[in-house]
C-alpha cells in the first residue's frame, strides 16, 4: 500500500486518477483506520488530503464555505459555525461526545461515509451543496443527490470532495438537531435536523425535516410529509406533534442495533425535539 | 471480636498505583519481545459446525518469513487429551484436542501460523486452503436437549449430567404452602469485555517452556500445560502479568496452549496477541440462563419450599453443570431442590463471569419471591427481613457439599459463618427512602407527565472463596533494613489483591504498607495459590499470608528477645520497632535488629516466614448484599434511566474502603450494562457474533449512569482473617434484581435483562400506553 | 516502508513505517513506549489517547506515516524530573483506577481538559472522558481524581 501526501490539489487529482478505484483519499482517518482490515485488499494507494489547504470556514458571496478537511471541533469552536445563522453546526457536533473523534474527524469524511453519522443530516436540512473536485475541474452536487446509498456517493473515480457550501438561509431561519443513541459514546441510531424559516407573525415559510442514520438506505432523507404539515402554518405544540407523527413517511431500517419500530418512535420523538429546539431559538 | 488495627481499614493507595499512572505496568502485551520472537495469527472457522475435510498449508509454509503452521494434523495439537484434573475442562472450556478436525462454533481454531511479523502471519493465514463439510448446528438450549437433536460436538452428549441438591421433602413442602408461584426467566449474553487484549508469549529452551500471559490462574495454566504436553511441573514456568481487567475471562484458554505448541514447532519464541474481535468472540461469555423457579409460601409470608431448574447455555465447549456454579442460598426453607443442567450449543463457549451462578439464580429466585410477596400483598423489604439467611444457617446448595459428594461420597453440613443481611436490608431501605417511594406492587412511586418512576430492591449472596480451590503457600522475607518481600500467586486484576495481602502482612508485622514489596506471578518463585476467583483473596488467601507473617514475626521476636534480654512472649512490634510490652521505651528498631550481627553467629539474622494453608470447609463465609434502585421510564421514548442506586453490602471487615468501594461501583456498572446495553448478538442463521467490538457491544461509559451510593454493614466474620469476607465477584449479583423489580413497579410488567427500549416499548404497548 | 521522524515527548524518533500501521502500533511496537494501550484499535475505548500538539486524539486511528510535523505527548512524557504530574498523583491518592489499563488514556484526556479549562464542572469532566471506557467501573473516583487535580493546580 503506497502512501502519498500531496500539497497541491492537482497532484492529488492526478494520484486519484492514476490509481482509480484502488486509491483512497483519507482525511481524519477515523473511519478508514477503524475499518482498515476490511479495506486492505482493495486499496493500493492512500492519499492524505490534509495538506491541501482545505481546512477553512468562511463566508463569501453570502455563501458559507467549509473546506473538506475542516475537523468537527474546528466547526464547534469557529465563530461562524457556533453562533448566528449557522450555529446548528456546533449544536450538531455537540451531540458527538467523543472529544478525540471531534479532534480528528472531518466534514468531508462525514459527508463521504453516508451512513451512521450526524453532519449529513444537518447538511441536508440546510440545502448544502457538495463541491467535488477532479482532474476535469469542479462540480457541485446538492446534498440531496450526493448520497446514493450506504457508503455510496456521487463521487466518480478520480474525484474527491473539496468543499461544503451552504446558501445563506432565509431571514429568521432557525435550526434544531436531535439524536438518539444507545450510550453517550455511540454512533447515532437516529438523528434529526430541522430548519424553519418563519415570518414575523410566526407563520412557517419554509421547512426542512431531515432524518438520518435510521433510514432504509442508510443515508439521510427528508420527511416531505412532515415538511408539508409545517409550511404556511403557525407552529404550536399541536402542529409539532402532527408533523412528528407524519414523519413516519421515512421508512426505518431494522437491524441488531435497534428495531425499525423503535427507530420509528425515535424519529417521531426526534422530529418533535428538533422542532422544539428550533422554535425555542426565536 | 474486633481487632485493634493500624493498617486494616484504611484507604491506603494501591501498591502498584505508581506503575499504573506512569504507564510502566506491564500487561502481557507490553512485555518486550524476546530475541528471534515470531508473531502468531489464528485461522478460525467461519462455520458454526463443520468438519475440516481437507486443509492445505503448503502455500502458507512457503511464504518467506513464516516459521511454522499447525493444524489438527499435528500430533500435539490434534490428539485428544484427557484431563486428570477436572479443573482444566471446566475452567478453560477445553475442546478435547487443541485443534479439532471438527469445528464447533464460529471462531473455533483451524490453524495457527507464526511468522516474522504480524503482517506476514496475516498473509499466511489467507494462503491456507480449507475445505469444510458443514454439519447441522444448534443455537438454542431447549432444542439442544430434545431427544434426537444433532450432536453439538463429538465428545459426549449435548447435556451434561445434571447436578442436583435436595433437602427436606420438596413435594411435602409444596403441599404445606398456601400459595405456589411459578416463573421462568432468562437473560442476554454478557461478555467480560475487558479493555486489554490478552496475549501469550511462549519460549522453549530445550525441554522446558516458559510462558508469559495475563491471568488470574497461573498454577492452573502450569498444570494444564504440564498435562497437555506431558511434562513435569519442573519443565513449565508460567509468568503471569496483571490483567487489563479479567472478570473471569483470563483463566486459561486454548490460545495459550496453541502459542506453546507453535513455539515448540517454530523453535523460537512466539507471541500470540488476540484482536478485539477475538477477545469478544473466541474466549468465553457469561453462560446464558434459562431458569424455571417454583416457590411455596404461607399466608403470613413464610417460605416453605423452593425449587429451581437451571439450564445454562454452555456454548460449544463450556463445561458448567455445577461445580463452578456458586448458588444462591439466601433464603432458608425446610424443603428445597435445585437442579443445574449444562447444555451445549454451537455458539461461543460460555463460562464463569463475575458473580457467576448467583447472578442468574438469585435473579430467578428474587423475581419469583417478588411475585410471591405480591400475591399476599407484602412489602418486599418486609418479606426479605422475614425470610433471609442468618448466621449459623445451613448452606444447602454450597459447592462444598457437592464436592464432598463427588470426591468422597459424603454429604456433610456446611454452616454459614455470618450474615449482615438484616442490616443491609433495613439500612439500605432507609437510604433509598423506601417508606416514601414504595407505593405497592406494580405501582409507580411517582408520575410526572411521560416520566414514570419506580423503586425496587433485591438481595443476593456470593461465596468468599471455596475450600476446594486448594492450599495457599505464602512467604514473607525480611530484608536487612526491615523492609519485606511477600511472595504470593494472587492474581492482579484490578481488585487490589496484591495491596490488600500486603496490608495483612504489614498489619501483623507492625510496619507500614510501603515497607512490603510483593512478588507475584511466577510459578517457580511463589507457592501454590488458589486461582484468584470466587472472591477468595481476602477470606482465604489472607489466612496463609497472615500465618506467614506471624511465622516471620515469631522469628523476629526470638532474635529480639536475645538482644533485649527478654522473653519473646513479652515482645511485640509497632511502628517498625520491637518493644517490651508494658515498658515500651525498651526496644529495638527492626532495621537495627536485622542489620546487626548476633554474637552466637557472628552474622545478622535472616528471617523468612512461610505458611501453607488449606481451608477447613465446614464453615462458609459469604458476602451478602441488598441493592435498591429508583429508575425512571420515559413513556415517550421507551428509555430507562437510573435516578438513584443504593448498594448496602456485607463483606465483613472492610480491609481497604477505597478498594472495596471501587469494586462495588464496578459491579454496579457492569451489571447495569447487562441490564441495558450489553448483549452479544448471534446471527440466527450462522451463529456468528454480529457485534464483536465496543462500537456495537455497548459498555457503560462515564456519562451514562449516576454513580451508586455505597455503604458497608458493620459485620465481623469470626472465621475470616481480621473479620473479613470477600468482595470481588458478588458485587454484580443483586443489581439486575433491583433494576428489574423497579421497572416492574414503574410499568407493571416484568422484563428480563437486557431491558432494552424495544422491550420497554412492548411493555408500554401491552399496558395500552 | 516510509521513513519518518516522529517527535514524541520532545525526543526525535526516526522510524520506518508501513502505510497501514497506526501511530499507536508504532509507538508501542517500534518505539517501545508501551504506556499507550491499544484495547480496541477502532477508536471505541480511549486507552490509546495521546496528545497531538496538546489536543487529545486516538493514536489507533492515526496513520503513523501521517504523524510527522507534530509534537506528540504520551503518558511517559508528562511527569516531571522528580515528581509525578498532579493528575498522576491524584489518580494514586484518590484510587482513580482499578486494573489500570484505561488509566494512561484517562490521564492524557484529563490533562488536555485541564489545560483548556482549569475549572471544569463534573459534567465537563465526564464529557472530556466520554470516549473512554473503564471496564472496572471506576468512574466515580476517576472523576474525583480529575476534579482534585484541577483544584490542586489552582491553589
Ligand atoms: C467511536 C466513534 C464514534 C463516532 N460517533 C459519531 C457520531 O456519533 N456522529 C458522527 O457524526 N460521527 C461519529 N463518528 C465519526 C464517523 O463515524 C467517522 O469516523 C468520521 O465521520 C470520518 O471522518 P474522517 O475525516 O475521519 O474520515 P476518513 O476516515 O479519513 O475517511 C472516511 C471515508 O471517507 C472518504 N473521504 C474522506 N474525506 C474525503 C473527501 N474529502 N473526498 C472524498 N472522500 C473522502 C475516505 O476515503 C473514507 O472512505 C464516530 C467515530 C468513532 C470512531
Amino acid at each position: 500500500m503506497e502512501y502519498y501526501s500531496p500539497t497541491e490539489l492537482n497532484e492529488a487529482y492526478a494520484l486519484l486518477s492514476k490509481y482509480g478505484d484502488a486509491a483512497i483519499p483519507v482525511a481524519g482517518n477515523t473511519f478508514f483506520m477503524g475499518h482498515r482490515e476490511e479495506l486492505f485488499d482493495e486499496v493500493e494507494a492512500v492519499v492524505n488530503i490534509k495538506k491541501l489547504g482545505l481546512s477553512y470556514i468562511k463566508i463569501e458571496d453570502d455563501t458559507l464555505k467549509i473546506g473538506a478537511t475542516t475537523t468537527l471541533n474546528e466547526l464547534f469552536n469557529h465563530e461562524i459555525t457556533s453562533s448566528g445563522d449557522y450555529k446548528i453546526f456546533a449544536e450538531t457536533v455537540n451531540e458527538l461526545n467523543i472529544n478525540e473523534v471531534r479532534n480528528m474527524a472531518t466534514i468531508g469524511g462525514e459527508v463521504c461515509i453516508a451512513g451512521e453519522v450526524d453532519m449529513p443530516t444537518t447538511l441536508l436540512a440546510y440545502d448544502a451543496n457538495i463541491i467535488i473536485g477532479g482532474s476535469n475541474g469542479t462540480r457541485s452536487v446538492s446534498m440531496q443527490d450526493f448520497h446514493l446509498g450506504y457508503l455510496n456517493t456521487a463521487l466518480e473515480t478520480g474525484e474527491m470532495v473539496v468543499e461544503v457550501q451552504l446558501p445563506k438561509p432565509i431571514e429568521n431561519a432557525r435550526g434544531g438537531f436531535s439524536k438518539f443513541e444507545r450510550t453517550a459514546a455511540d454512533l447515532p441510531i437516529v438523528n434529526v435536523a430541522v430548519r424553519l424559516a418563519l415570518e414575523n407573525d410566526g407563520t412557517c415559510k419554509e421547512a426542512r425535516v431531515s432524518v438520518g442514520a435510521a433510514t432504509l438506505a442508510g443515508v439521510p432523507k427528508r420527511s416531505i410529509a412532515a415538511e408539508e404539515i409545517l409550511v404556511n402554518q403557525k407552529i404550536d405544540e399541536a402542529l409539532i406533534e402532527k408533523a412528528a407523527v407524519a414523519s413516519n413517511d421515512v421508512e426505518c431500517i431494522n437491524d441488531f442495533r435497534a428495531s425499525s419500530e423503535l427507530r420509528a418512535l425515535w424519529v417521531k420523538c426526534g422530529v418533535e425535539d428538533a422542532l422544539k429546539k428550533a422554535i425555542a431559538q426565536g | 471480636m474486633r481487632d485493634e488495627t493500624s493498617i486494616i481499614g484504611k484507604s491506603l493507595p494501591l501498591i502498584d498505583g505508581y506503575e499504573k499512572v506512569t504507564g510502566r505496568l506491564k500487561y502481557a502485551g507490553d512485555i518486550p519481545p524476546l530475541q528471534r520472537m515470531h508473531y502468531a495469527k489464528v485461522l478460525r472457522s467461519p462455520y458454526a459446525h463443520a468438519k475440516v475435510v481437507h486443509i492445505d498449508t503448503s502455500a502458507a509454509e512457503a511464504l518467506p518469513g513464516v516459521s511454522a503452521v499447525i493444524t489438527h494434523k499435528d500430533e500435539i495439537t490434534g490428539k485428544k487429551k484427557t484431563c486428570n484434573s477436572p479443573w482444566h475442562d471446566f475452567s478453560f472450556n477445553f475442546r478435547g484436542p487443541m485443534i479439532s478436525q471438527e469445528v464447533c462454533y464460529v471462531g473455533d481454531e483451524v490453524a495457527v501460523v507464526s511468522a516474522i511479523d504480524e503482517d506476514v502471519a496475516k498473509e499466511a493465514i489467507k494462503l491456507i486452503e480449507v475445505e469444510y463439510e458443514e454439519l447441522p448446528a444448534i443455537f438454542d438450549m431447549e432444542e439442544s436437549i430434545k431427544p434426537g437433536a444433532p450432536q453439538v460436538h463429538p465428545w459426549g452428549p449435548n447435556a451434561l449430567d445434571p447436578s442436583v441438591f435436595e433437602w427436606g421433602d420438596i413435594e411435602e413442602g409444596f403441599k404445606e404452602a398456601d400459595h405456589i408461584i411459578e416463573n421462568r426467566i432468562t437473560m442476554g449474553n454478557q461478555q467480560h469485555a475487558p479493555l486489554d487484549r490478552n496475549s501469550c508469549m511462549a519460549h522453549w529452551e530445550g525441554d522446558k517452556v516458559s510462558i508469559w500471559t495475563s491471568t488470574q490462574a497461573l498454577f492452573w495454566i502450569r498444570d494444564a500445560v504440564t498435562e497437555f504436553f506431558e511434562l513435569s511441573p519442573n519443565k513449565v514456568r508460567v509468568h503471569s502479568t496483571p490483567t487489563g481487567g479479567s472478570f473471569g475471562l483470563w483463566w486459561g484458554n486454548n490460545f495459550m496452549f496453541l502459542a506453546v505448541a507453535l513455539a515448540r514447532k517454530a523453535k523460537r519464541p512466539v507471541r500470540l496477541i488476540l484482536t478485539r474481535d477475538e477477545v469478544m468472540t473466541t474466549v468465553k461469555r457469561r453462560e446464558k440462563p434459562l431458569i424455571d423457579a417454583k416457590i411455596g409460601i404461607k399466608k403470613d409470608g413464610t417460605m416453605v419450599s423452593q425449587s429451581y431448574r437451571h439450564l445454562m447455555d454452555n456454548g460449544a465447549y463450556g463445561n458448567k453443570f455445577d461445580p463452578y456454579q456458586s448458588v444462591a442460598d439466601i433464603y432458608t426453607t425446610k424443603h428445597g431442590r435445585a437442579e443445574f443442567i449444562g447444555v451445549a450449543t454451537n455458539l461461543l463457549p460460555a463460562g464463569c463471569m463475575r458473580g457467576v451462578g448467583d447472578l442468574t439464580l438469585a435473579y430467578a429466585m428474587e423475581q419469583t419471591i417478588d411475585m410471591a410477596a405480591e400475591k399476599i400483598g407484602m412489602d418486599p423489604v418486609e418479606f426479605r427481613l422475614k425470610n433471609h439467611w442468618q448466621t449459623g444457617d445451613i448452606c444447602h446448595t454450597s459447592q462444598e457439599v457437592l464436592f464432598a459428594k463427588l470426591l468422597f461420597n459424603k454429604t456433610p453440613e456446611v454452616e454459614l459463618t455470618s450474615s449482615g443481611l438484616a442490616e443491609c436490608i433495613s439500612k439500605g431501605a432507609e437510604k433509598i427512602g423506601w417508606k416514601d417511594k414504595w407505593k405497592g406492587w406494580g405501582k409507580p412511586s411517582s408520575v410526572d407527565g411521560h416520566k414514570i418512576r419506580g423503586v425496587g430492591m433485591g438481595i443476593s449472596t456470593h461465596i468468599s472463596g471455596l475450600a476446594f480451590f486448594g492450599f495457599n503457600g505464602i512467604t514473607l522475607k525480611v530484608n536487612p533494613d526491615g523492609t519485606m518481600v511477600l511472595t504470593t500467586g494472587i492474581g492482579r486484576m484490578g481488585q487490589g489483591g496484591d495491596t490488600t495481602q500486603a496490608m495483612v502482612a504489614a498489619e501483623v508485622m507492625g510496619v507500614e504498607l510501603e515497607d512490603i514489596n510483593v512478588v507475584d506471578g511466577d510459578t517457580e518463585v511463589v507457592g501454590h495459590t488458589m486461582v484468584t476467583f470466587g472472591s477468595n483473596g481476602m477470606h482465604m488467601v489472607s489466612r496463609a499470608t497472615k500465618a506467614a507473617a506471624e511465622h516471620a514475626k515469631e522469628q523476629l521476636l526470638e532474635f529480639a528477645a536475645k538482644e533485649l534480654e527478654a522473653n519473646p512472649e513479652d515482645l511485640d512490634i509497632k511502628n517498625r520497632r520491637i518493644y517490651v510490652k508494658g515498658t515500651e521505651d525498651v526496644g529495638i528498631e527492626l532495621k537495627e535488629l536485622m542489620s546487626k550481627p548476633i554474637y552466637e553467629y557472628l552474622a545478622a539474622p535472616e528471617v523468612i516466614g512461610s505458611a501453607s494453608k488449606g481451608v477447613e470447609f465446614h464453615k462458609a463465609g459469604k458476602m451478602m448484599m441488598a441493592d435498591f434502585a429508583e429508575i425512571e421510564i420515559d413513556t415517550r421514548t421507551a428509555q430507562m434511566k437510573v435516578i438513584k442506586f443504593v448498594a448496602y453490602h456485607d463483606s465483613g471487615t472492610v480491609v481497604n474502603p477505597a478498594v472495596c468501594e471501587n469494586q462495588v461501583a464496578g459491579g454496579y456498572y457492569q451489571s447495569m450494562g447487562l441490564c441495558t446495553t450489553e448483549n452479544l448478538v448471534f446471527d440466527d442463521e450462522t451463529g456468528a457474533i454480529l457485534n464483536p467490538n465496543f462500537m456495537d457491544y455497548k459498555v457503560v461509559g462515564p456519562m451514562d449512569m449516576p454513580d451508586p451510593e455505597i455503604y458497608f454493614g458493620e459485620v465481623y466474620d469470626e472465621d475470616g482473617p481480621f473479620g473479613a469476607k470477600g468482595i470481588g465477584e458478588g458485587v454484580t449479583c443483586a443489581v439486575p434484581i433491583a433494576i428489574s423489580s423497579a421497572v416492574y413497579n414503574a410499568l407493571g410488567v416484568r422484563i428480563d435483562p437486557p431491558m432494552t427500549p424495544e422491550k420497554i416499548l412492548d411493555a408500554l404497548k401491552s399496558k395500552g400506553r | 516502508m516510509n521513513s519518518i521522524n516522529l517527535k514524541i515527548n520532545g525526543e526525535d524518533c526516526p522510524v520506518d513505517v508501513k502505510t497501514h500501521w497506526s501511530l499507536a502500533y508504532v509507538i508501542r511496537e517500534k518505539i517501545g513506549l508501551t504506556g499507550t494501550k491499544t484495547g480496541c484499535e477502532m477508536g471505541t475505548c480511549g486507552s490509546c489517547t495521546i496528545l497531538m500538539d496538546g489536543k487529545p486524539v486516538f493514536s489507533c486511528l492515526r496513520m503513523a506515516v501521517d504523524a510527522e510535523g507534530h509534537e506528540w505527548t504520551t503518558i511517559e512524557g508528562i511527569e516531571g524530573d522528580d515528581e509525578l504530574h498532579p493528575l498522576q498523583q491524584t489518580f494514586i491518592d484518590d484510587h482513580g483506577m482499578q486494573c489500570g489499563y484505561c488509566t494512561p488514556g484517562m490521564i492524557i484526556a484529563a490533562k488536555a481538559l485541564l489545560e483548556e479549562n482549569p475549572e471544569p464542572t463534573e459534567s465537563e469532566v465526564r464529557k472530556a472522558i466520554a470516549g473512554h471506557l473503564c471496564r472496572c467501573g471506576t468512574y466515580v473516583r476517576i472523576v474525583k481524581s480529575i476534579m482534585n487535580a484541577a483544584e490542586i493546580a489552582r491553589s
